[in-house]
């Protein structure tokens, strides 16, 4: 470390023009940097059901539905109408919009009074409505038919649906963007409203660069406040905020040149740089204040007191690394790896930078001169603090039993909280009640039947009657499971059939089939519902809520049912969001556990190579244990449930509650080492490091606590349940640890024999 | 000189909507103009409105049309899917189709007769049923044409003509009669017109931009303009042949770009003006 701290001052100039350096070039690429709210990107691309998902996107022109609602008293009414005609067409024209479907062009069959079979749109564009008798003829026959009430018109004829299908592997948002500027393009009356999962893309990433705009300035704040509490002086301001910066420039400008976008996780990434980030730079300039004193010696004191102050803010940040690099290898989600790695970079960029940048500056600048009027108030500050440690310390000697027994008891209540945990993967759940998405999430859910689309993929002959029987099975099926509007080839066959004169059901005949076949070969609709083939078929639907029970029994239902009636003639298949959230919902279980058990790992290790004990790295992990159970049971009893942010916490918790009992454990055993009695040991640590810890836990929640403000709820949560971290581990690290500590009489610490245990029973009576 | 005629062809073409009369002068001056000698107008280019007007003299120029059909659907993977039609036609209004292959549509009929009267036949329902014809933009049997495509009504009846410019291109001429080997490739003269639908019209396209030979005005290829001035269709015809008195494409290709997905048309036999009878056109004949 010595020779390390010698380069530092060595090449301090050479390192700021480095730092400067790669700091522009990292802020020029900041630019081009993506956002991307796209939930099925979540899970990896490689995953069996995202690849179904995606092969039957490419296949029948696009698994995502975006919709657009127009209310209004009575949507048969001549200008509705024209405005419903005129918005599909321009929908047409979007690039990326491969299907239309609305009242205007929606395919009818059927046959008038003379006989004549009609196989059209069901609204003549050329030709639309406009007298009353003809909106209310219109109105009549399309409440009466199955295939447009409920689907495409509301029963109280109040709101009528365009359906977009976007086409796979493009970019959703912007054309959802796209279809919102041609709304607002088209001076429309009716009431309008967005629905489906491209318009909740949108609007998440709105809500991300609001947040970031937002947030940002205010945790800076917020640290910015703190620090001058902390240091009165505007080195120990400025110093932090502008290693925080950078080293926030310097990750998400490498996410922007390696092309990864920010995601509703990794948006919290700066947050988390800036709360924690600063804590680094924090240590190392009061180190600076504390031995760089003389303007003479001033180069040798730097590289004295870098040496000696890099290997705690060494170990600190590789245990917080340690932390997120365990959801890189722990998580099976896409963007929580990516979460991972980055925040893992952010909180190394920051170690390289209050090491490296901050000394330099540090060393260039002139002696910091101690205003006597100052140094006062901070001795009379430090008074009352190290009172305050002391009775702490008192707390801990005369209660180390009640501690523990108070511990074990916060935690048996918060056990019984954990098996409460709710799991929560539905999109919606990001915005508030109330919020223009969610309020047309429940106009599409009360009249339309959802938005969220399900697919059921068939193989075999699908001219043959009997899949195509079976087909209508399933549907059947399905609406016994709350699922909405399923449709497929079998609907439209039986309606030609019945249009034909071949009474109702599917024909019995596959020439049949194949002649009603020839009528229907060309039309738009085909292509989402057959293969060209005629081998696959879909029956596309949709349902109203995501809530992972419900969804988890639908999913089981239709798993059961395909298994009885798939045969060697044909099989289903299911897919479409529900499958797919419960598959996150899977990960994200899995990545909880596995990101925990491996960051306990590694922590565990770090603690074994630092205290050279095994008991020693039991009680160091036990401030953290305690928190997290504490965070568990409180996510358990209060609700807040584990969803793709919240999962994030248990990591993250370990990597930064684990400072504490490091900070803690190394302190208290070089002062066992000097002190005569165990009282001493622990109020000398408490005063010093206990105190540091008590400042950072308070400071890095400050920080935490801005993100309430977050317009993005798992956001919020996780903030909360941060904050919980911060105070669980750091009164954990100064009351659990020491009372476990003296209670074992742990050996690690040093050997208890030394002291007279007398002594301490005399205290204790006391 | 041209300039002239057109104001006074347009002048006429104003007028002739009031009085009979002028209609019937101006009919008389129009077919003069169609039938001047070439060698009498060398440095004459015609206008548009002629070029048009010619083109669909060209194309509809048999009495009556006997043709088998073969159809090759290619998707966007490139996989060919083939059938067969027996297309009769009289006039341009009196349409019969019936299909051969593939086994599963053999004997399905169409028939189209004037007034957007139609009907279809089913041979697995036996039965004929009128349908309603009104839906042009509908894809025609899974092909790249719709019924719009498909429908005989003349050029210039729907559209109102443009010349754009004119351009010499090197195309392959299919030998005729007399021509020798090296004739095969020649540089040929091009009208290219821009069709825009007229006030009225029904159609799903913006507008069309026709390739027209100078030599015969057989159109050899249509651009079609979706709604969004988009190109979305293209029409090519090849092997442009003189079969007795008239000229015809024996091969065309539709493309849509939106679907990626392409037509093939190839006509494998021919009779003109063989008489059809009227018989031929009737609900009767559609099941037969």
């Amino acid at each position: 470390m010595k020779r390390f701290s010698k380069l530092v001052i060595k090449y301090r100039v050479v390192i700021i023009i480095i730092t400067t350096l790669l700091t522009l070039v990292s802020g020029y690429f900041l630019k081009d940097l993506q956002i991307n709210a796209d939930i099925t990107s979540y899970l990896p691309k490689s995953d069996p059901v995202v690849k179904l998902f995606d092969q039957i996107g490419e296949q029948y022109g696009g698994t995502l539905i975006a919709l657009i609602a127009l209310e209004t008293d009575d949507i048969f009414n001549k200008e509705t109408i024209e405005k419903i005609n005129h918005l599909t067409q321009e929908y047409k024209k979007v690039e990326d919009v491969s299907y239309v479907t609305s009242i205007t062009n929606v395919l009818d069959i059927k046959t008038d009074e003379e006989g004549t079979l009609q196989i059209s749109r069901l609204i003549d564009e050329y030709d639309l409505p406009s007298t009353h008798e003809d909106l209310q003829e219109l109105k009549d026959y399309i409440l009466s038919k199955d295939m447009y009430r409920g689907r495409l018109v509301s029963e109280d004829a109040k709101a009528t649906l365009i359906i977009c299908c976007l086409q796979e592997g493009t970019d959703k948002m912007k054309t959802a963007g796209q279809m919102k500027e041609i709304i607002r393009n088209a001076d429309v009356k009716e009431k309008v409203s967005y629905g489906g999962i491209p318009f909740q893309m949108m609007d998440i990433s709105e809500i991300i660069q609001d947040d970031l705009k937002l947030l940002l300035p205010l945790v800076l704040l917020m640290i910015f406040i703190s620090l001058l509490f902390a240091f009165r002086s505007l080195r120990g301001v400025l110093l932090p905020i502008l290693s925080v910066v950078i080293c926030t420039i310097w990750t998400l400008g490498l996410m922007s040149i390696l092309k990864i976008p920010i995601t509703a996780i990794s948006n919290i990434i700066p947050v988390i740089l800036i709360a924690i980030g600063s804590a680094y730079s924090i240590h190392v300039i009061s180190k600076f204040n504390e031995d760089v004193v003389t303007e003479e010696d001033r180069v040798k004191q730097s590289e004295k007191a870098l040496s000696e102050i890099s290997i705690p803010v060494l170990l600190a940040a590789v245990t917080t690394m340690v932390g997120f690099v365990a959801f890189a290898f722990g998580s099976y989600l896409t963007m929580i790896r990516e979460f991972g790695i980055f925040s893992g970079l952010g909180v190394f960029f920051a170690l390289v930078i209050s090491i490296t940048f901050v000394p330099s500056v540090l060393s260039l600048l002139p002696v910091k001169r101690r205003i006597s009027s100052s140094n006062e108030d901070d001795s009379k500050r430090k008074n009352g603090m190290a009172r305050f440690m002391d009775k702490i310390s008192e707390g801990v000697l005369k209660n180390e039993k009640a501690i523990i027994i108070g511990s074990a008891i916060i935690v048996l209540i918060s056990i019984f909280g954990i098996p409460k945990i709710q799991r929560k993967v539905d999109m919606l759940d990001y915005f508030e009640p109330g919020t223009s998405i969610r309020l047309a999430e429940e106009l599409l859910q009360s009249k339309f039947g959802g938005s969220i689309p399900i697919q059921i993929l068939v193989k075999g002959d699908i001219q043959d009657p009997v899949v195509l029987k079976q087909m209508k099975k399933m549907e059947e099926f399905l609406k016994s499971q709350n699922v909405h509007n399923p449709q497929s080839v079998a609907d439209l066959i039986e309606e030609m059939s019945y249009a034909m004169g071949g009474g109702k059901g599917i024909p019995d005949s596959k020439d049949k089939v194949s002649n009603l076949w020839f009528l229907l070969e060309g039309e738009d609709i085909m292509s989402q519902l057959v293969n060209p083939d005629k081998t696959e078929a879909l029956i596309q639907a949709t349902i109203t809520t995501v809530d992972t029970k419900q969804v988890r029994k639908l999913v089981g239902a239709i798993e059961d049912y395909i298994g009885k009636t798939n045969t060697s003639e044909f099989s289903f298949t299911q897919t479409g969001m529900p499958l797919i959230y419960q598959h996150l919902d899977d990960s994200i279980i899995l990545s909880q556990v596995q990101s925990l058990i491996i960051a306990l790992i590694l922590v565990f290790i770090c603690l074994l190579i630092l205290f050279r004990s095994f008991t020693g790295g039991l009680i160091g992990l036990a401030p953290i244990g305690f928190t997290l159970v504490i965070i568990f049971g409180f996510m358990g009893l209060s609700g807040i449930p584990l969803d793709i942010a919240t999962v994030l916490v248990g990591s993250i918790s370990i990597g930064i509650g684990i400072d504490y009992s490091i900070h803690f454990g190394t302190r208290f055993r070089r002062e066992f080492k000097k002190a005569k009695t165990e009282r001493e040991a622990l109020e000398k640590t408490l005063e010093t490091t206990g105190e540091a810890i008590l400042i950072n836990v308070i400071t890095v929640m400050m920080g935490f606590l801005v993100l309430i403000f977050a317009n993005l709820i798992p956001l919020r949560r996780f903030c909360i349940l941060i904050a919980i971290t911060m105070v669980g581990s750091g009164v954990g690290a100064v009351t659990l640890m020491p009372a476990i500590i003296l209670l074992t009489k742990a050996g690690f610490v040093g050997s208890f024999k030394k002291f007279i245990n007398k002594a301490k029973n005399h205290m204790k009576r006391s | 000189m041209r300039q002239i005629m057109q104001q006074v062809q347009n002048l006429i073409m104003k007028i002739s909507k009031e009085d009979i009369m002028i209609k019937v002068i101006s009919y008389c001056l129009l077919s003069l103009m169609v039938f001047i000698p070439q060698g009498w107008a060398e440095d004459m280019v015609p206008t548009a409105s002629k070029i048009i007007e010619e083109v669909d003299n060209v194309i509809n120029a048999p009495k009556d049309q006997d043709l088998m059909i073969k159809l090759i659907l290619i998707d966007k993977n490139g996989k060919e899917n083939v059938r067969e039609m027996n297309m009769l036609q009289k006039g341009s209004d009196k349409r019969m189709v019936k299909f051969l292959s593939p086994a599963s549509y053999k004997g399905i009929a169409f028939l189209s007769l004037p007034d957007d009267v139609s009907y279809l036949y089913l041979p697995a329902f036996k039965k004929v049923r009128r349908i309603a014809s009104h839906v042009k933009n509908t894809k025609f049997a899974g092909t790249d044409f719709t019924y719009e495509d498909m429908e005989s009504k003349r050029f210039s009846e729907k559209y109102m003509p443009e010349l754009l410019r004119m351009e010499k291109k090197e195309i392959e001429v299919e030998m005729q009669d007399g021509d020798n080997e090296s004739n095969k490739k020649r540089e040929i003269e091009f009208y290219i017109i821009k069709l825009i639908p007229q006030e009225g019209v029904r159609s799903d396209y913006s507008k069309l931009i026709m390739w027209v030979r100078a030599d015969n005005f057989y159109p050899t290829r249509i651009e079609h303009y979706d709604k969004g001035e988009k190109l979305f269709k293209i029409v090519n015809r090849d092997k442009i042949e003189k079969c007795g008195e008239y000229w015809i494409s024996r091969e065309s290709e539709m493309e849509d770009l939106k679907a990626k997905h392409k037509t093939v048309m190839i006509i494998e036999d021919m009779k003109f003006d063989s008489n059809l009878p009227d018989s031929k056109f009737t609900e009767r004949y559609l099941s037969r």
